[in-house]
């Protein structure tokens, strides 16, 4: 059965991880720096230097010593304190980061998915038609372009110029509510346009991949017997082409994951939107460290998660791959 | 492929619509990285800005002023100059890792081919963009800023960041190709006649894989633009070098969408579209030509 492949999947994961830690701990140590730099005190007395040095450990060997207890934090969820914020613990700060990325990126993702594979799924069925090529045509010019531009482009037409709906954030500031469906409203009308860019940005893909799918299926015999068959056009497309064809896009799914961060990241900064994109820009402008690198290991992680979903579901739906 | 082949090549490249467009594209943004000043004269800057803060595009001022008053367009052909060779020299040296990995993976095989490919395993599920992203503030720090051969420290660090976050596709796609190439006959009769194996990974192997390089460096570029737009405009550019990202970071950062400046930063987008766009459509007709049995696909 299957249970070797998961093992093999999870083991793998695994490794990746791990190797993730290691990176992370390396890279950060490669850095020049030392506490006299951090404590911006050059005259500090060699005592106190020392003292310093003993109080954060670096005294101690880089490997096992320190290296034990970076991964030992590490597990706890203690990343330090944060440079920007002072005094607040990264953890926390991300924390409340979070979930305005999960739900601008987990909505976008879900409609660009639907989107994307219904686009692709008739243009590859209908080749050469008028909705294939607008489609085709459309979805080539998003794939070439950065998410944050498409961001730039709707939030200059519809919120600056048109009006519609607001140029930043997640609440209007200052805003008291009334009820909490003023609250639900508020925050659509701010979602909406971070939330077309993501999705319009992400359609592209998905449907180039879904429509070349459709198209190796649609020359397939089983395609062919059922149309002899005499079953219609429409229930061949839905009931034989387009559940062979989603299997690469399961597989796309995963590995997308990584790039959509790319795009995240940026259109969070476009919008202001509050969540782990303008995060890691406050990061990186401030050179906060301890922060940046807390975000890497999540983000990375979280993609290697969601590549062994995807492998599992893979393996779920195409017995084949079960080796 | 001998010189005629490739000159066959380009001819059946330039029959295909797609790829015609996309080469005549690459074609007119080279000219204009490599001699921008030709078209636009020196670089504006703070202090030889021609405009007005903010200008909308008019007849003296094409595609607007900036915030210093700068050119629009004075920027964006300079800009082409900085975004192509980012571009360029960062293709370079993912294809160079990556074919070099690929090769020697897929020629030497047994535990040697284990150990490159799980570590390009790891680069391939790892969000490479984050890596890049932390990676580059770390190099920076370790090299300094100033000058190597008359290129700025800040553009240097990009070029390897992107270069060894994004080589790992180049290997896998080389290493299989490799591997069939290397069952061939004249691969054993080379072997047989007491060739070494670097003498034949470079005289039997490498040639035998340059189109799919070449096809693969494509994408590649394409994607190199795209990363380091996306680096430059969170923060990573060079102000003193402007990219386009790093036109479009200033322009997110003056807040020009919401002041409705749109000609600051469309220009430059564009050509990022434009650019990206035309090596998409190179590499898909180059996938056509070299894979003749998938034609029947599009």
């Amino acid at each position: 059965m299957g249970s070797r492949y998961l093992t093999r999947r999870i083991l793998q994961a695994v490794l990746t991880i791990v190797g993730i830690v290691l990176l992370n701990f390396v890279l950060f140590r490669m850095m020049p720096g030392s506490p006299e730099r951090i404590s911006h005190n050059p005259h500090a007395s060699v005592a106190a230097r020392a003292a310093l040095r003993e109080r954060w450990g670096l005294d101690k060997p880089l490997f096992p010593d320190q290296f034990i207890d970076y991964v030992t934090a590490t597990v706890q969820g203690d990343f330090g304190e944060s440079f920007k914020f002072k005094g607040k613990e990264v953890t926390t700060v991300i924390a409340g980061r979070v979930w305005p990325t999960l739900i601008l990126f987990g909505l976008g993702e879900l409609i660009a998915i639907v989107v994307g594979l219904i686009l692709g799924a008739y243009s590859g069925w209908k080749r050469g038609g008028p909705v294939d090529y607008g489609g085709n045509g459309i979805s080539l010019i998003l794939y070439s372009m950065p998410y944050f531009l498409l961001g730039m482009i709707l939030l200059v037409i519809f919120a600056t110029t048109l009006g519609w709906f607001p140029t930043a954030g997640m609440f209007t500031l200052g805003q008291t509510y009334s009820s909490f469906a003023d609250q639900v409203l508020d925050f659509t009308r701010h979602l909406i346009l971070p939330l077309a860019a993501v999705s319009l940005g992400l359609i592209g893909q998905y449907s180039i991949l879904m429509r070349s799918s459709v198209i190796e299926t649609r020359g397939e015999d089983y395609v062919t017997t059922a149309k002899a068959k005499g079953i219609s056009e429409s229930r061949v497309l839905r009931g034989h082409a387009v559940p062979n064809a989603l299997l690469p896009t399961v597989s796309l799914i995963g590995i997308n994951l990584g790039f959509i961060i790319a795009g995240a990241i940026t259109v969070e900064v476009v919008f202001s939107w509050p969540g782990l994109g303008t995060l890691t820009q406050e990061a990186l402008e401030a050179r906060d460290y301890p922060m940046l690198q807390a975000i890497f290991l999540i983000l990375a992680i979280t993609v290697v998660l969601a590549n062994l979903g995807a492998d599992i579901v893979y393996g779920r739906l195409d017995p084949r791959v079960r080796t | 492929m001998r010189l005629a082949s490739w000159r066959d090549f380009v001819r059946r490249l330039v029959h295909r619509p797609e790829g015609l467009v996309g080469l005549v594209i690459i074609g007119v943004f080279t000219l204009l990285a490599i001699a921008p000043w030709l078209f636009v004269g020196p670089l504006e800057t703070v202090t030889n800005a021609s405009g007005r803060r903010l200008e909308p595009p008019s007849v003296s001022h094409l595609l607007g002023t900036d915030n210093l008053g700068r050119d629009v367009l004075n920027l964006t052909v300079h800009g082409a100059r900085i975004s192509m060779l980012i571009g360029f020299l960062a293709t370079l040296v993912t294809i160079v890792i990556g074919a070099l990995l690929g090769i020697v993976s897929g020629f030497v095989g047994g535990r040697t081919d284990t150990v490159i490919m799980r570590i390009t395993d790891f680069f391939l599920v790892l969000p490479t963009f984050v890596l890049a992203l932390i990676l580059a503030p770390i190099v920076l720090e370790i090299i300094g800023s100033g000058e190597v051969l008359g290129m700025r420290t800040t553009l240097i660090v990009i070029v390897v960041v992107i270069g060894i976050t994004s080589w790992a596709t180049t290997a896998r796609i080389i290493r299989s190709q490799t591997l069939s190439v290397k069952e061939r006959a004249f691969v054993d009769r080379a072997r047989v006649i007491g060739a070494g194996p670097w003498h034949t990974m470079r005289v039997h192997i490498l040639p035998n894989v340059t189109g799919l390089i070449v096809a693969n460096a494509v994408l590649v570029f394409a994607g190199a633009i795209l990363t380091e737009t996306t680096l430059a405009f969170i923060g990573l550019g060079d102000p003193f070098a402007p990219s386009w990202g790093q036109i479009l970071g200033a322009s997110q950062d003056a807040g020009a969408p919401g002041l409705g400046a749109w000609w600051w930063y469309v220009s430059p987008g564009v050509c990022i579209v434009l650019v990206v766009l035309a090596f998409t459509l190179i590499g898909g007709a180059l996938d056509d030509l070299l894979n003749p049995k998938a034609r029947r696909r599009r």
